[in-house]
């Protein structure tokens, strides 16, 4: 209980609620806006959220976080062009509801309604299952946690990339690039091509900007050569949802809420999944089924309450294992390690009110989105309208800045740049950016662990298979990595 | 480098390549086996052996499927791609002038010139956006978090 009180007096500091606050607008307005995505304003805003004492730049990127996955829905519903992937599901049945129905209100209103909804109800079971969870990890040793990154890379690879091969490839890249620097284990510096602007490894916040915000502006540039965005310009009505919609979704509302907030845990999943699979079994459990398509309230509501559930379910492995699920929480879990908050069970011992102050942090970013929504919906509708040509220029400025204002040094920007050419490159060639990422985190996780555990067994390798829990975690990446090549055989079988 | 079968085939050399010069590298740390554990060498070595693996791998992966590989086009010679080269190249002049003129200076061009890349031609909006983006930058970054935005060589 006193942990939890310490948290609460962490939280209750008006700049850490007002990074709170900062962090769900912006987030909604990212989300909103067809073009940005959440790891782009989770990337942009990475460095800020350093200039915040304590919690409160955690605070501010989990405001973020939630923000954005709500703010997909806005565009979906009244322009039919999903903020983010995640909310693609929701334009199937908001889209009908704001156009050939005119209720635009009502289907924002929904949206809101689920994605708080799902957003609250994945919170709860992070705060529910995620210190039992810390309670079984912390009997895992150095052999389980090499395991446990391994696998954490492996299923990521395999899921998040078109390609299995090049997912791999890119997660050794990333894995690479962490050994650069001087070796934690035995102080050696290696790969720094003499410069000392290395010596501290590869600087992590100029790569994350770079492949997740400023590759996608160059994306952007080309994805909107000749296409003119449709503006809307609908009349809002009445946003809070009836009693009776309400008695309508509220099964649906559950089961979606839970199936997102299972797929989150998955590893390489995100929100994209969980919204079809939440509209899938809604679709097929509704007693409307056939009106899915057309405008059905259950369709908007499987959608948002899914994707929305994602996020309190992707913190339980990051928190628990130290394994993030996608490039978005790899970024959180960057900005906790760069806090000194090193996510794994030993995070619950050592640091409890920091978890509790994260927990009760997602819970409040959560009802606040849903404060935001409702009251200012009206404003968020304009936010959709902004000129792609005003706002691209403008956000390859704050690359830059945010950038540069980390470490004011100009090397950082120049390999941003680098990393934001390359990053562009290789997304048209069908590698996960995400891989690379994680790869960079789990990349001291990985060696530390590995080299730890050869020691503990005198350099037998059988400390990896003879370890049943390290032989599952192995075997279980190893099932992934192959899982496409099995899929086939099983075909053809 | 039209289609996918093309790309992947680049890719896995250069994937192999990477490979090999990582393995080099690292090998010039030691690899054995010492009471401290693997030498500082071994891991960076086996992520090489890896990376050189998995890009014979999909070198392999992409012979046996040239077929439907081919099929997926690499747009990287469209007239939409020639504009994000474009806009590769005013960040490199950028990055230059960001050191001969100072931030602010640079960032106005900067974000002048990706406007008109984007066919955008208002030059009252052009200005307007420049000189707001960076009121605000200057305002957030420059006042209150105290950044100290790079400044030109000639005031140095």
């Amino acid at each position: 209980m006193g942990d939890v009180i310490t948290a609460l007096n962490m939280i209750f500091v008006p700049l850490n609620l007002l990074g709170l606050f900062f962090g769900v607008l912006v987030g909604i307005a990212f989300g909103c806006m067809p073009g940005l995505s959440v790891n782009m304003g989770l990337a942009l805003l990475f460095p800020l959220a350093f200039t915040f004492h304590g919690i409160g730049g955690i605070l501010m990127l989990l405001g973020i976080y939630c923000g954005a996955i709500y703010g997909g829905s806005i565009s979906a519903i009244l322009l039919k062009t999903p903020g983010t992937p995640a909310s693609v599901a929701t334009t199937l049945d908001g889209y009908p509801m704001a156009t050939k129905m005119g209720q635009p209100g009502r289907a924002l209103g929904l949206s809101t309604m689920a994605s708080t909804f799902g957003g609250v109800f994945s919170t709860v079971c992070l705060i529910l299952l995620a210190p039992q969870l810390a309670k079984v990890a912390l009997q895992f040793s150095k052999p389980e946690y090499f395991a446990l990154a391994i696998f954490g890379l492996s299923i990521i690879t395999s899921v998040s990339s078109g390609s299995v091969i090049k997912g791999i490839m890119g997660g050794l890249i990333g894995l690479f690039l962490a050994t650069v620097g001087i070796d934690d284990m035995t102080g050696t510096i290696r790969f720094t091509l003499d410069t000392t602007y290395l010596l501290g490894g590869v600087s992590f916040i100029p790569v994350l900007i770079g492949v997740f915000a400023f590759a996608q502006v160059l994306g952007s540039i080309e994805e909107y050569y000749h296409h003119e965005r449709s503006e809307q310009h609908m009349l809002i009505d009445r946003v809070l949802p009836s009693l009776a919609d309400i008695k309508r979704v509220f099964t649906t509302l559950l089961r979606s809420s839970a199936i997102g907030t299972f797929i989150g845990c998955v590893p390489g999943t995100g929100g994209d999944i969980a919204s079809f699979v939440s509209y899938d079994q809604a679709k097929r459990w509704s007693r409307h089924g056939s009106n899915f398509g057309n405008g059905e309230p259950e369709g908007i509501v499987a959608s948002e309450a899914g994707n929305n559930a994602v996020s309190g379910g992707a913190f339980i492995p990051v928190l628990t294992l130290g394994i993030p699920g996608d490039g978005a929480t790899a970024i959180m879990m960057g900005a906790l390690m760069v806090q000194g908050l090193q996510p794994g069970p030993l995070l619950f011992v050592e640091k409890a009110p920091d978890v509790y102050a994260i927990f009760i942090g997602l819970l409040l970013a959560n009802l606040i989105m849903g404060l935001m929504g409702f009251s200012l919906i009206r404003l968020f509708t304009k936010v959709v309208n902004v000129p792609i040509h005003i706002l691209l220029p403008i956000i390859v400025m704050m690359t830059f800045v945010g950038t540069y204002s980390y470490n004011n040094s100009v090397n950082d920007v120049y390999l941003m740049v680098v990393s934001g050419f390359i990053g562009y490159f290789l997304n048209k060639l069908g590698f996960s950016m995400s891989a690379i990422i994680i790869g960079i985190i789990l990349g001291g996780m990985a060696e530390q662990n590995f080299v730890g555990s050869l020691i503990m067994s005198d350099g037998s390798f059988s400390i990896f298979y003879e370890r049943p829990l390290c032989l599952f975690f192995l075997a279980a990446a190893a099932l992934s990595l192959l899982s496409p090549v099995l899929g086939r055989l099983f075909k053809k079988a | 480098m039209n289609n996918m079968t093309v790309c992947n085939y680049i890719v896995g050399l250069a994937g192999a390549v990477i490979g090999g010069l990582i393995m080099l590298a690292a090998a010039e740390f030691p690899l054995s086996f010492t009471e401290n554990g693997p030498g500082p060498g071994f891991w960076p070595f086996s992520l090489g052996c890896a990376l050189l693996a998995a890009a014979v791998g999909l070198l392999l992966y992409t012979f046996s499927n040239k077929t439907d590989l081919s099929g997926q086009r690499v747009n990287l010679t469209t007239t939409a791609n020639k504009r994000v080269y474009m806009m590769m190249g005013l960040v490199v002049i950028f990055c230059a002038l960001m050191n001969l003129l100072g931030f602010y200076p640079a960032a106005a061009l900067l974000i002048a010139a990706v406007m008109r890349l984007m066919d955008y031609r208002n030059k009252k909006v052009i200005a307007l956006t420049a000189a707001l983006t960076l009121v605000f930058i200057y305002l957030v970054f420059g006042l209150l978090l105290h950044t100290s935005m790079p400044q030109s060589v000639f005031l140095e």
